[in-house]
C-alpha cells in the first residue's frame, strides 16, 4: 500500500521494516502508526483485510512484503470475494467477526494510548462497502469512546460503472458511514482521475497514480501526529474544530503542491494557502461554487503546513481571504480558517520548501450525495438488479434496509443544505415542531 | 543619582528645612530630577550658572568665593550642583517658598546672615546639599582633620573588609618628632638672636641668612595649629631690604619642601592606599635630587662660597618642581582624595600643563608612578578576575554577600546586577568611559572561574599610563573581547545554552505537544484533586513516564524538568504580581494561601533544575515567567482537551439526534464556538506570538557578542511573550480566564447530561425488549411482576423528567450561550480597543481570528457605538 510507503519513506523506515542508518536520532514519533517488535523492526499497525486474494497477493510480492505483521493480513478462505455485493459483503462480515475482531483486539492491545481506528475503503464494490460496514458498526459496538476515521473512496460517477449495484451499494454505505463514523475523508475517484489527467497530464492515470496521490493526503493530514508541534497533537484536537456537529463530518482534502514522485507542477507559493489545487474533491470546482452560484460554503477548514513557514506570512494570506471574501463561511457560527504548522520529513527530499494539505468541511459535498441518491433512485424504481441481495440474509424479508438508508442519506442531504442558512442552529426544532403537527 | 535617591534626598531636605510641605516632596523631587538631568552640562553651562547665581545674589564675592573653594577641593558634581542652583534662582515659587520658610525658621545655617532671601536659601540648599555630597563622596571637607578622616577611612574598610583590618603603624611614628625629614618643630624657647640682623653689614647679613636654618635665628617658622597645616617662614623684618627681597623669592622653596615632605610622610600610612603610596615614593625620589642639590649647596657654602644670589641661582630650577608637587599635594590633601580621585587629580594636572614639557613630564612621571599600582589592580580585574584591593581604591567593588546559589531563588538579578559594583566616585577619569566593559571583563572572567575553568587571560599583559590614552584603550578593550568570548563561549557552547533554552521551550511552551497529551492522559485523576492532596512524587513519577514514552525521550535534557505546585493560581499569582508596584499589595497579600483551595490543574506548574552558569540567564525570574506563560498555555491545552472530550461524547449522539434531541444541536454549535476561541487563542499565541519571537531570540542570540546581551535578548523575549499573551494586562487576563472557566463548566455540564443520557438509553434498550415480554406476561405473573413494574416505572419517569429537564437542559445551554457570547464580545471589544490605543498591533491578530467570518461583527460594532455613545453621554 502506498500510504506505508510513504510513511516509511517519511520515518526513515526500510520496506524491510528497519530503521535506516540515517533515522536513528528522529524526532518524529515513529510509534503512532508503527510499533517496535523488537530491537529493530517497525511494524505498521496496520490490519489487512480483504475477502479475496488478489490484492493482498499483489502486496505481498511487492518490496514491501516483509514490512507487515503477517498475523494481520487476513484473507478469507473462501476466498470468492464479495461479489461487489454489499449484502454479501456484510454477510461475510458477521460470520468472520470472530477471527478478524481477534486480529483487532490484539493490534488495540498492543497500542499504549489507542484513539482512532482509520478505515480505509471503496463504497462501491462488495467488501469495502459491505465488510466494510459491517467493521464500522461493530467497531462503534466494541470501542465507543475510540474515533473512527474513514478515507473512503467514492466510484467514478461519471462513466457507467462495471459495477451495476454500485449505487446500493454506495447508499447502504453511506448509512453506516453517517451513523457510526466520526470522519469521512472523501476521495473522489472522478476527481482524482480528473486531477491526474488535467493537472498531472496523465494519459491514462493507473491505480499506483491515483494511490500515491491519495496517500499523500492520507500522510498529509497525519504529519501533525507524527512530528509533534505546538497544537493539534491528536487526531480529536484535529477534527473536533472541523466537524462542528456529528453528523456533518464529510471532509473533502485538498493538496499542493501536487506532484507525483519527482515530477512536479507549477510554482508554489507557499504562503498562498488560498492557492490550494482543487485535489481529490468530489465535485467539479467546489472551491469556486461557494462564491459563484449556490450558497454552498465553507463549514470549516484545517490546513496542516508542513515545512518552514513564517506564522506573519500566514496571517497575511489569511487576512488577505477574509478581506476579499475569497472563501464563504457558514452564518451560523464563527468559522475560521484554521493553521495547523507542521514538521517536514527530513528523510524526504522535495522540491517545495512547503507543502500544504487542506481538509475542509464544505456544504458542497451534498451535491455528491444527491447524485448517488439520484442513480440510486433510477435503479430503484425498476428494482434492478436486486436478485443477489435478496439471498443475503439482510434483505431475506423485506429491502427496508435499502429504503432506511436512502432516508438517513436523504436527512443528511437536508442537513447539508440547512447548514448554510443562518437559522441552522434550530434547524431541528423547526423539524420538530413540523413532524409534531404533523402527527 | 537614581531617581529614588532623589526622592530621598528631597524629603530629607524638606524636613531639614523644616518644610511642612503644602506640595510634598514629589514635586521638588520632579523639579529636582528634571533639573538634573542636564548634566551633561560643559563646562560653559556651568561658568553660565556661575554667572546667573552671582548675578542673583548680593553677595557675589562670597558665593564666588565658595565656589572656587568647593572646586579647589575638587567636590565631585560641583558643576551640576551650581546648575541646579542657578535653575532654582530662576524659578519663583521654590525660591519664594524657600524664603518663606527661611524667614519662618532662623536656621542655624553658616550662611544665614547672608541679607538678599533668595541667595540665602540658595546658599543654604548649597551648604545643605554640599554636605550631603560630601556624605556621599566621601570626599568632603578638607577642614576635617586628617586624623578624623583616618578613623573613617579606617571605620569604612573595617566595615568592609570584616575579616581583615589594616596594620596600624607603629605609635613611634607619630611619637618621635625627629623622625620626619620635615622641619622640625621644637618647643624650645626661641633663641634671641646676640645682634639684630639690620645692624650687621650687609656682607654678614648675607652670611647669617644663608647660614640660617630654617627653624634659624632669623627666619621663623610661623605654622598653623594644627599639623597637616600651612607652614611659612618669615624672615626677621630687620634684613636689608634687598637681601630680604631674594630671601623672600627663596623662601616658598622652603615651604613646598615642607608641604611635600609632610604629605609624604602624611600619607604613607597604610589608610591612605596604595594610589598616594605610590605617589609618595615617586615624589620621595624627586625629593632626593633635591637632597642632593642642598647637600651640594652646603658643600658650597662650606666653601665659603654661597653667597644669596648664587644660592637663588642654583635653586631655581628646582623651584617649578616643587611648586607643582605642592601644588598637587596640596589638591589631594584639600579634597583627602584616595585611590581614583587622585589619579584624576594627576591626569588633570598632567592634562593642564600641556604648554608646559618639563611640568608635564614631572606630571606624568607621577601620574605614571601613582597609576602603577591601580593599574596592577586593574590588571589582575580585568585578565583573572580578582579584586584584591585592602585600601577600597578599586572602582569595582565586591559585594561577598551576594551568592551565585541565589540566583536560583531569588526573584531579581540581585547576584548579576549586584555582585559587584562600580563605585563611581573611585573611577579616574581617564577610566570613565571604559568603567563598563571594565567592570563586565571581570565579571564575565569570575563567572568562568566559578565554574571551574582556568580564567586567565593569555595576553596579560602590563598596563601603563600614558598621555595617549589609546594604549590602555586597545588593551582593556582586547581583554574585554576575550573575558566575553571565554564566556560566551562557555555558555554557549560548553554548556549549550541554545539546546537547552530549546529544551525548555518544548517544556514551558509546549512545543513538545505530544507529550502533553501524554501527560494530560495519565495524569488526569490526579489533577483532579485539590492541590494539598497531590502527592508531588507521584506526579512527577507520572511526568517522567509521559517523558519516556513521548518524542520528548530524545531530549538530553529531559531529567532537568520538575514538577512544581504553586500555592496559587494563574489569575491570582499574576493579579500579585501586577500589584505589587501599586498600593493593593497588602490586600491581596492578606490572603492566606492555606485559604485557597485550587485543583491540581490550576496549581501545576513544571520547574527546571539550571545550574550554574546558565543560571545566570535562567534566573529564577526568567523561569517564573517562563511558568507564568507556562501555566497559561496548559490551561488553554486544558481546556482545548476537556471540550473535544464533549466534542467525543457527541458521536454518541449520532443515532439518537435523528429521533430527538433537538436541542443537541444547540449545545453543539456553542461547543464549537468555544473550540473556535480556544483553539484560536492557542494557535495565536503559540504561533504568532511564541514562534516568531523564539526566532527572533534565536537570531539575536547567534550574534550576541556578550553573556549581557544574551541576557537581554532572552529577557526581551519572555517579557514580549507575556505581554502579547496578555498576560500583562489585568483586564484582559480576566476575561480570558471568565471566557475558559465558562468553557470549563459548560463541557462539565454536557458530560454530565450525556452520562445520564447514555444511561437512559442504556436502560431503554434493555427496557425496549422486555417491554413487551412482560406485557406478554403480564396475565401470568401478577406478583412477581410487581417489583418489574416498579422498576420500569422508575425508569419511565426517569425518562419522563429526562424529556422535561431536556426543556431546561436547552434553557442552560443557552444560558451558557449567552454568557458566553457577551464574554467573548467583551474580549474582543477590549481587544480592539488596546490594539487601537497601545499601538499593540498583534492583539488585533487575535481578532481577525476570532471572527474570521464575520460573525462577530456586528455585536462588536454595536458594542462600540453603545460605547461611543455613553462616552458622548458623557461628555454632556
Amino acid at each position: 500500500m502506498e500510504f506505508w510507503k510513504q510513511l516509511c519513506l517519511e520515518h526513515g523506515i526500510s520496506p524491510e521494516g528497519i530503521l535506516e542508518d540515517f533515522a536513528t536520532d528522529g524526532t518524529d514519533r515513529k510509534d503512532v502508526f508503527f510499533y517496535q517488535a523488537d530491537d529493530e523492526h517497525y511494524i505498521p499497525r496496520a490490519v489487512l483485510l480483504d475477502l479475496e486474494p488478489r490484492v493482498i497477493h499483489s502486496i505481498l510480492n511487492s518490496p514491501y512484503a516483509n514490512l507487515y505483521n503477517p498475523e494481520n493480513i487476513y484473507l478469507s478462505k473462501h476466498g470468492g470475494g464479495a461479489g461487489n455485493n454489499w449484502a454479501s459483503g456484510y454477510t461475510q462480515g458477521d460470520r468472520l467477526y470472530e477471527e478478524v475482531f481477534d486480529i483487532i483486539d490484539r493490534e488495540a492491545d498492543g497500542s499504549d494510548s489507542l484513539e482512532a481506528f482509520v478505515i480505509c475503503h471503496s463504497i462501491a464494490g462488495g467488501t469495502g462497502s459491505g465488510m466494510g460496514s459491517y467493521l464500522l458498526e461493530k467497531l462503534n459496538d466494541r470501542f465507543p469512546k475510540k474515533l473512527i476515521q474513514t478515507y473512503s473512496v467514492f466510484p467514478n460517477q461519471v462513466e457507467i460503472s462495471d459495477v451495476v449495484v454500485q449505487p446500493y451499494n454506495s447508499m447502504l454505505t453511506l448509512k453506516r458511514l453517517t451513523q457510526n463514523a466520526d470522519c469521512v475523508v472523501i476521495l473522489d475517484n472522478t476527481a482524482l482521475n480528473r486531477i491526474a489527467t488535467e493537472r498531472l497530464h496523465l494519459r491514462n492515470p493507473d491505480f499506483s497514480q491515483i494511490n500515491q496521490m491519495v496517500s499523500t493526503i492520507m500522510s498529509g493530514s497525519t504529519t501533525t501526529l507524527r512530528y509533534p508541534g505546538y497544537m493539534n497533537n491528536d487526531l480529536v484536537g484535529l477534527l473536533a474544530s472541523l466537524i462542528p456537529t456529528p453528523r456533518l463530518h464529510f471532509l473533502m482534502t485538498g493538496y499542493t503542491p501536487l506532484t507525483l514522485g519527482t515530477e512536479q507542477n507549477g510554482e508554489v507559493d507557499p504562503t498562498q494557502v488560498s492557492h490550494y489545487h482543487p485535489s481529490p474533491h468530489p465535485t467539479p470546482h467546489p472551491k469556486h461554487s461557494g462564491t459563484r452560484d449556490s450558497n454552498f460554503c465553507y463549514i470549516s477548514i484545517l490546513n496542516i503546513i508542513q515545512g518552514e513557514v513564517d506564522p506573519t506570512q500566514v496571517h497575511k494570506s489569511l487576512q488577505r481571504i477574509r478581506e476579499r471574501k475569497l472563501a464563504q463561511f457558514i452564518p451560523w457560527g464563527p468559522a475560521s480558517i484554521q493553521v495547523a504548522l507542521s514538521r517536514k520529513s527530513p528523510y524526504v527530499q522535495t522540491a517545495h520548501r512547503v507543502s500544504g494539505l487542506m481538509l475542509a468541511n464544505h456544504t458542497s459535498i451534498v451535491s455528491l450525495f444527491e447524485r448517488t441518491c439520484e442513480q440510486y433512485d433510477k435503479l430503484r424504481k425498476r428494482e434492478a438488479f436486486l436478485e443477489q441481495f435478496r439471498k443475503e440474509p439482510i434483505f431475506k424479508d423485506n429491502l427496508d434496509e435499502l429504503d432506511d438508508s436512502r432516508n438517513v442519506v436523504q436527512e443528511l442531504v437536508d442537513e447539508y443544505h440547512a447548514a448554510t442558512r443562518p437559522d441552522y442552529i434550530t434547524w431541528g426544532t423547526q423539524k420538530a415542531s413540523k413532524q409534531s403537527t404533523k402527527a | 543619582m537614581s531617581e529614588f535617591k532623589v526622592h530621598h534626598h528631597v524629603s530629607e531636605l524638606m524636613h531639614v528645612l523644616g518644610i511642612k510641605g503644602s506640595e510634598g516632596p514629589e514635586v521638588y523631587a520632579e523639579l529636582m530630577t528634571k533639573n538634573i538631568r542636564p548634566f551633561i552640562s560643559t563646562l560653559v553651562s556651568a561658568h553660565q550658572a556661575k554667572r546667573k547665581i552671582a548675578e542673583f545674589t548680593k553677595t557675589p564675592e562670597e558665593f564666588l568665593r565658595k565656589y572656587d573653594d568647593l572646586k579647589s577641593k575638587n567636590v565631585k558634581d560641583l558643576d551640576a550642583m551650581v546648575f541646579l542652583i542657578s535653575k532654582l534662582s530662576d524659578d519663583k515659587s521654590t525660591t519664594s517658598v524657600l524664603s518663606q520658610n527661611a524667614k519662618l525658621y532662623e536656621m542655624p545655617m553658616d550662611r544665614a546672615s547672608v541679607p538678599a532671601p533668595g541667595t540665602k536659601m540658595t546658599q543654604a540648599e548649597l551648604s545643605e546639599v554640599r554636605s550631603q555630597l560630601q556624605s556621599l563622596a566621601t570626599s568632603g571637607g578638607s577642614s576635617q582633620a586628617s586624623e578624623m578622616f583616618r578613623k573613617m577611612m579606617r571605620e569604612k574598610q573595617v566595615k568592609k573588609n570584616l575579616n581583615m583590618t589594616l596594620p596600624d603603624l607603629p605609635p613611634w611614628v607619630f611619637d618621635r618628632p625627629f623622625l620626619t625629614r620635615d622641619y622640625v618643630v621644637l618647643n624650645r624657647a626661641p633663641i634671641t638672636p646676640g645682634v639684630t640682623l639690620g645692624t650687621l653689614p650687609v656682607g654678614m647679613q648675607e652670611m647669617a641668612i644663608v647660614n640660617d636654618g630654617a627653624e634659624g635665628k632669623y627666619t621663623t617658622l610661623a605654622y598653623n595649629q594644627d599639623k597637616s597645616g600651612e607652614r611659612s617662614i618669615v624672615v626677621d623684618p630687620s634684613l636689608d631690604p634687598s637681601l630680604r627681597e631674594l630671601a623672600n623669592r627663596v623662601i616658598p622653596i622652603c615651604t613646598n619642601y615642607s608641604t611635600i615632605v609632610h604629605f609624604t610622610e602624611d600619607k604613607s600610612s597604610f589608610e591612605y592606599g596604595m594610589v598616594n603610596h605610590a605617589l609618595c615614593g615617586a615624589m620621595k625620589t624627586l625629593l632626593k635630587e633635591y637632597n642632593v642639590l642642598i647637600a651640594q649647596l652646603e658643600n658650597q657654602y662650606k666653601q665659603g662660597n654661597l653667597p644669596l644670589q648664587k644660592l637663588w641661582f642654583y635653586v631655581q630650577p628646582c623651584m617649578h618642581t616643587m611648586d607643582i608637587l605642592s601644588s598637587i599635594a596640596t589638591g589631594i590633601n584639600k579634597g583627602a582624595c584616595t585611590g581614583g580621585v587622585v589619579l584624576s587629580l594627576l591626569h588633570e594636572r598632567t592634562l593642564s600643563m600641556i604648554g608646559d614639557a618639563r611640568g608635564q613630564e614631572l606630571c606624568l612621571f607621577l601620574t605614571q608612578s601613582a597609576c602603577a599600582p591601580y593599574f596592577e589592580l586593574l590588571e589582575k580585574w580585568i585578565f583573572k578576575g580578582v579584586i584584591k584591593d585592602p585600601y577600597c581604591e578599586f572602582m569595582i567593588e565586591e559585594h561577598e554577600s551576594m551568592h551565585k546559589e541565589k540566583i536560583q531563588q531569588d526573584y531579581n538579578d540581585a547576584y548579576w546586577e549586584q555582585r559587584y559594583t562600580i563605585c563611581r566616585d573611585r573611577i579616574p577619569v581617564f577610566l570613565e568611559l571604559l568603567a563598563d566593559k571594565i567592570l563586565r571583563t571581570g565579571k564575565y572572567l569570575n563567572v568562568v572561574r566559578q565554574c571551574g575553568q582556568n580564567s586567565n587571560s593569555p595576553q596579560a599583559e602590563e598596563i601603563l599610563y600614558t598621555l595617549k590614552e589609546r594604549q590602555y584603550v586597545d588593551q582593556i578593550e582586547k581583554a574585554y573581547n576575550y573575558a566575553s568570548k571565554l564566556l560566551l563561549d562557555l555558555v554557549m557552547e560548553e554548556r549549550e545554552l541554545i539546546p537547552r533554552l530549546r529544551s525548555i521551550k518544548r517544556y514551558f511552551l509546549v512545543e513538545q505537544g505530544d507529550f502533553f497529551v501524554n501527560l494530560m492522559d495519565i495524569t488526569e485523576e490526579e489533577m483532579r484533586k485539590m492541590a494539598d492532596d497531590i502527592i508531588i512524587t507521584r506526579l512527577e513519577s507520572l511526568l517522567e513516564l509521559a517523558l519516556r514514552t513521548s518524542q520528548a525521550n530524545s531530549d538530553p535534557y529531559k531529567d532537568d524538568l520538575r514538577v512544581e505546585l504553586s500555592p496559587y493560581d494563574l489569575i491570582t499569582q499574576l493579579l500579585r504580581i501586577h500589584s505589587i508596584d501599586s498600593r493593593q499589595e497588602q490586600v491581596l497579600q492578606a490572603v492566606d494561601p492555606s485559604e485557597i483551595h485550587i485543583s491540581g490543574l490550576e496549581a501545576f506548574s513544571f520547574d527546571y533544575v539550571v545550574k550554574w552558569p546558565e543560571s545566570l540567564v535562567l534566573s529564577r525570574k526568567a523561569l517564573t515567567k517562563y511558568q507564568l506563560i507556562f501555566r497559561h498555555l496548559f490551561y488553554c491545552k486544558h481546556v482545548d482537551r476537556t471540550l473535544c472530550n464533549v466534542w467525543t461524547l457527541n458521536k454518541s449522539a449520532k443515532q439518537l439526534l435523528l429521533k430527538t434531541s433537538t436541542w443537541y444541536l444547540l449545545a453543539f454549535a456553542l461547543c464549537q464556538r468555544m473550540m473556535h476561541l480556544v483553539q484560536n487563542l492557542q494557535y495565536y499565541m503559540l504561533f504568532e506570538v511564541v514562534e516568531p519571537n523564539w526566532h527572533i531570540l534565536m537570531d539575536s542570540l547567534r550574534k550576541a557578542s556578550n553573556i549581557d546581551d544574551v541576557l537581554a535578548h532572552h529577557n526581551d523575549f519572555l517579557d514580549k511573550c507575556l505581554k502579547d499573551c496578555m498576560l500583562t494586562t489585568p483586564q484582559l487576563l480576566k476575561i480570558v480566564s471568565k471566557l475558559m472557566l465558562v468553557c470549563v463548566t459548560f463541557s462539565n455540564f454536557i458530560q454530565r447530561a450525556t452520562r445520564t443520557l447514555t444511561v437512559e438509553s442504556e436502560t431503554s434498550l434493555l427496557l425496549d425488549p422486555t417491554t413487551p415480554r412482560k406485557e406478554s406476561r403480564e396475565d401470568e405473573m401478577d406478583t412477581s411482576d410487581t417489583d418489574k413494574r416498579g422498576v420500569a416505572s422508575r425508569v419511565v419517569s426517569g425518562h419522563v423528567s429526562q424529556l422535561d429537564s431536556s426543556e431546561d437542559f436547552a434553557e442552560t445551554v443557552t444560558n451558557f450561550d449567552s454568557n458566553f457570547s457577551s464574554l467573548l464580545i467583551d474580549l474582543l471589544d477590549k481587544l480592539s480597543l488596546y490594539s487601537a490605543t497601545n499601538t499593540e498591533h498583534t492583539k488585533m491578530n487575535i481578532i481577525h481570528r476570532l471572527d474570521f467570518n464575520g460573525f462577530y461583527t456586528e455585536q462588536l460594532e454595536k458594542v462600540a457605538a453603545d460605547r461611543s455613545m455613553a462616552a458622548m453621554e458623557g461628555q454632556e
